[in-house]
């Protein structure tokens, strides 16, 4: 284990939505409205034993990440980011992120998110059609997007991601180009892009499965990150990681957190977190967890809180594994070979002979004195160097 | 013991209907084992045995058993593999007996793949003693199978024993059934020394383990011997018998079934068949019946992995000290490197030798199809032998091409007469004669081109006949036929170890068939792989394998790196038996796809 100090980043996982969207297998419920009180209760224990177990512990970004964060009421927000601030040393000038739902974002709830400190939204607008974010289920429409965007601008908000899909039954290079300008149009600082995956147990993988949806066409979905990165590039943002984009100096820095593997704690049902050696996870029902940090009166030091249910220690080996399948994944700092050197005493290049030498061939990575990275090619095939690596 | 008080037998059954439950409890009730040290199915010692429910090799146990007429009696219980492939080992394991047991599950019957095995027992001119097993299940009909087995043996219902193997009832009529039945052997205890070599197995402190039966004379444990086939003379290391483990005697009488340790190295030294008579003053003819096993079918295994060659070599060494009818040896491949052609008794054969090469050594290894031997006249009059399609000369100097034909015995129940017909014609099968076994049964006899009993024969007459149809077949002769290299190119370079020879008549047709199959089979690359196959110059058919562009996970949720390594884990599995060629990956399936070229 190498012991990382410094700033670490916190995230916080809310698992509540109005609906759930088709695709998304993540750990987010609809129809809990009425735990919402315990479980911010239940929150707030479960960040004051991180908290005290780590007094002093400096943070540098925080993450409301869901789910749809954007339900909690300002109030909510409020005691979660008073526990925070009074058990950790949050640095001045933190990123502090909320992913929302457009139609969650009116002028007094975005005022009062920018009075609470949040400096950065993460808005899901998924498509510009409203066919297909009736196929997505999305409870918002496309106008509530550019509504949600212009309010949060006036309310003060630098710092605007927007997501989109790509890759998914029925898009077609028209409606994703379409999807595309309209989004530069609302003139954000960071986009997410994402290639649909088709996961278990969603409807979308039913309705794939039974034939009522074509399956997703790989190759359409690569011209149509060819296509994005064509139309972004023009407009002046830069790729940084394999499904981000950003203006200059708005890189997200909680992700990148995660992309350099560097520590963060995790709280709420279904988070992981990595800090202290150890990745762990915490308990996906709501139900549960508010009970498990109810009942939980021992001495619980983190990383074990009374959520965790997976706790791994990561040794050597598999930090440097996991620092490379992160570190790759951005595609303009990549792995930066001093850095590699400092943290495990040993040239990335020489720990991997062959495989860098072959994927290099192949013209997956660039080797250079500095940096191993993905090259244009890379960026979609990454999983052949990933699987080598495992 | 006097050979009055001997009985030699084996258990004759179908898979699944209890022959090794029933050998274990006889092994209990005559205290060879005690209950304790008793584990399931203690005749088949290997794994893979014990899996797929069948006896690759033979073995021998002696157990003492105290009849109700108040004698003690020898029982020498010979255990016999369970497959066609293996049909001369069977022979010679019963021609050790006096008697068999024929075990018939009471609710499925008779199937017909006992009949092979029936069938050698009578050739043998074995007793044969009905047995039926599973009287205890709900849809036991014992009546109903006792008049099936009247009627297809003609012997009379009211004999046959019913069991239950798997409670224990009815073993000790089995027992007395034994003694008052089968006859004892027969033999001039005064003659030279005549001992069959039934079946054989490598230990690797004594060498060669020789399962013997004294058909004549008696072997004393300082007698220096001789193997009348090979003309090798040894001197044993140990004589015994198995109750069941090895226990040294010091005399094998007349009629006694026991072992010799022969001190030999590999099994091919001591081979089944091969009578073992004294080195001086010996007898001169030998037993009846022995022949040298031949492989009928060849692969080149190659490792997944380069590197894993060495311990390939190990492994098939190891093997071959226990099975005497594997062979190989090295070969090279422009495709695939370094590794062996093998030769096998057949298809089972080979996949046995497969999974343990897997299982037991932990290699990855990559099988090529199947061939046959052919036999190449050349246009100088010079005959080659080749067994892979690569070593096949060039067409300008072919005269001719023969290949091995095989006499087929097809037993099945008649309704599936069409069916099986049908295939036999499209598998260039020459029809012989039908010979009625009763009023359900025929034994079909065809003559038909081995390779085509290599490729899907048997699972196509599997699924022809519902199951019921077994084969049995023996080698027939070499004829001439219109016989090609059909070449397959992968990013326009030929792979050797893709070729396959084929008739004439079907060259396109399974040119085109085969890159269907491989343009799904390989897996898309970084660039286009074009696919095509080729008869000499003539191109049949051609296809491309599209280049993969998206190979990537969008996103990981929450930093969760955990499950994205193990999806990632997962994918790597699969690619392990995928072998590079050239700059191209190509899965094992593709080298086996020409197997089920006739799917649909």
């Amino acid at each position: 284990m190498t012991f990382i100090q410094g700033f670490q980043s916190l995230y916080l996982h809310i698992p509540f939505c109005k609906t759930k969207c088709t695709y998304c297998a993540f750990n987010a419920y609809a129809n809990m409205d009425t735990l919402v009180n315990d479980f911010v209760d239940a929150l707030v224990r479960e960040v004051e034993i991180v908290g005290r177990s780590r007094p002093g512990q400096q943070l540098h970004t925080i993450y409301f990440g869901g789910g749809t964060p954007s339900l909690l009421s300002p109030g909510q927000f409020e005691r979660l980011l008073s526990t925070i601030h009074a058990l950790f040393n949050v640095k001045s000038g933190s990123e502090i992120s909320l992913e929302a739902n457009p139609n969650d974002l009116d002028a007094p709830y975005l005022t009062a998110l920018r009075q609470l400190g949040f400096n950065r939204l993460s808005i899901g607008m998924q498509s510009a059609h409203q066919n297909e974010l009736r196929l997505f289920a999305r409870r918002h429409d496309n106008d509530a997007v550019a509504r949600a965007v212009s309010a949060a601008r006036r309310a003060g908000f630098a710092n605007l991601n927007l997501d989109l899909i790509y890759g998914f039954p029925h898009q077609t290079m028209t409606t994703w180009k379409a999807s595309l300008v309209q989004m530069m149009a609302l003139q954000p600082d960071h986009v997410s892009l994402y290639a649909l995956g088709v996961e278990e147990g969603t409807p979308l993988e039913r309705w794939i499965a039974r034939g009522e949806l074509p399956e997703p066409d790989d190759d359409l979905a690569a011209d149509m990150y060819d296509l994005a990165t064509d139309i972004l590039g023009q407009g002046g943002f830069e790729q940084y990681e394999i499904s981000n984009w950003a203006k200059p100096g708005y890189e997200c820095r909680h992700n990148l957190q995660y992309w350099r593997n560097l520590p963060y704690p995790g709280v709420g049902p279904g988070a992981h977190g990595w800090a202290g050696g150890v990745r762990y996870s915490t308990i996906l029902a709501p139900q549960k967890y508010i009970q498990a940090l109810k009942s939980s009166v021992g001495d619980y030091v983190y990383p074990r809180t009374p959520a965790t249910v997976e706790a791994l220690e990561v040794d050597r080996p598999g930090e440097i594994v996991d620092t490379l399948l992160m570190g790759l994944r951005l595609t303009r700092e990549g792995i930066q070979r001093a850095a590699f050197r400092e943290r495990f005493g040993e040239d990335v290049v020489t720990l991997y002979p062959a495989l860098m030498n072959r994927f290099s061939a192949q013209g997956l990575l660039r080797i250079d004195a500095d940096t191993v990275r993905l090259t244009t090619e890379g960026r979609l095939l990454s999983n052949m160097i990933f699987r080598e690596l495992v | 013991m006097s050979q009055e008080h001997i009985r030699n037998f084996s258990i004759i059954a179908h898979i699944d209907h209890g022959k090794s439950t029933l050998a274990d409890r006889m092994l209990q009730l005559t205290q060879t084992v005690s209950d304790r040290e008793m584990h399931a199915q203690l005749l088949d010692s290997m794994d893979l045995e014990r899996e797929r429910g069948v006896t690759i090799k033979a073995s021998a146990v002696r157990m003492k058993y105290l009849a109700k007429d108040g004698q003690l009696y020898v029982l020498n219980l010979i255990d016999t593999p369970g497959h066609v492939d293996f049909s001369y080992e069977v022979s010679r394991a019963l021609q050790a007996c006096e008697g068999a047991i024929l075990v018939v599950d009471a609710s499925q019957g008779v199937e017909a793949q006992t009949l092979a095995n029936l069938y050698l027992a009578l050739e043998q001119d074995l007793e044969l003693l009905p047995v039926i097993n599973k009287i205890d299940l709900p849809a036991a009909r014992p009546k109903d199978i006792a008049k099936e087995l009247e009627d297809l043996l003609g012997v009379s219902a009211d004999g046959m024993i019913p069991i239950s193997a798997k409670q224990g009832t009815g073993i000790q009529d089995v027992l007395e059934a034994i003694i008052k039945q089968v006859p004892p052997p027969k033999g001039d205890a005064n003659a030279p020394l005549r001992a069959l070599v039934f079946d054989s197995h490598y230990d690797s402190y004594k060498g060669v383990i020789a399962y013997v039966r004294v058909f004549e004379g008696r072997l004393q444990k300082r007698d220096i011997l001789r193997l009348i086939a090979t003309d090798a003379k040894f001197e044993p290391v140990e004589i015994g018998v198995f109750s069941p483990d090895m226990r040294a005697v010091n005399t094998l009488e007349v009629g006694e079934v026991g072992y010799i340790a022969t001190g030999f190295k590999t099994v091919r030294e001591c081979r089944v068949g091969d009578t073992i008579t004294l080195a001086t003053n010996g007898a001169s003819e030998p037993l009846p019946g022995y022949k040298q096993v031949k492989s009928m079918v060849f692969a080149g295994f190659y490792p997944t992995n380069n590197d894993d060659y060495p311990d390939l070599r190990d492994a098939l060494e190891k093997l071959q000290l226990n099975d005497a009818s594997l062979i190989y040896e090295p070969e090279t491949s422009q495709a695939l490197n370094f590794g062996f052609r093998v030769g096998f008794l057949g298809l089972f054969h080979m996949e046995i030798v497969q999974e343990r090469l897997e299982r037991e050594y932990d290699l990855d290894i990559l099988a090529t199809a199947p061939s046959v031997e052919y036999q190449v006249v050349k246009t100088n009059g010079e005959l080659v032998t080749i067994d892979s399609p690569a070593q096949l000369p060039d067409e300008s100097v072919i005269s001719e091409i023969r290949e091995p034909w095989m006499k087929i015995q097809i037993y099945t129940p008649q309704e599936f007469i069409g069916p099986i017909m049908d295939l036999a014609i499209k598998k260039h099968a020459e029809y012989e004669t039908t010979e009625y076994l009763d009023t359900q049964r025929v034994i079909l006899h065809y003559r038909i081109p081995l390779s085509e009993v290599i490729v899907d024969f048997f699972d196509r007459l599997k699924s022809a006949s519902k199951g019921y149809a077994s084969l049995d077949y023996q080698f027939d002769g070499y004829r001439t036929g219109d016989l090609v290299k059909l070449d397959i190119l992968v990013n326009n370079e030929p792979v050797d170890a893709l070729a396959i020879i084929v008739h004439r008549d079907d060259a396109y047709h399974k040119g085109q068939k085969l890159i269907s199959k491989l343009k799904d089979l390989i897996p898309r690359q970084q660039f286009v792989v074009p696919i095509q196959a080729a008869t000499g110059k003539r191109v049949i058919s051609r296809a491309n394998v599209k280049a993969l562009r998206k190979d990537v996970l969008a996103k990981c949720y929450g930093g969760d790196i955990t499950r994205k390594k193990k999806l990632l884990e997962k994918q790597k599995k699969g690619k392990k038996r995928m072998k590079m060629i050239g700059s191209v990956e190509v899965p094992q399936e593709a080298f086996m796809a020409l197997l089920s070229l006739d799917d649909d």
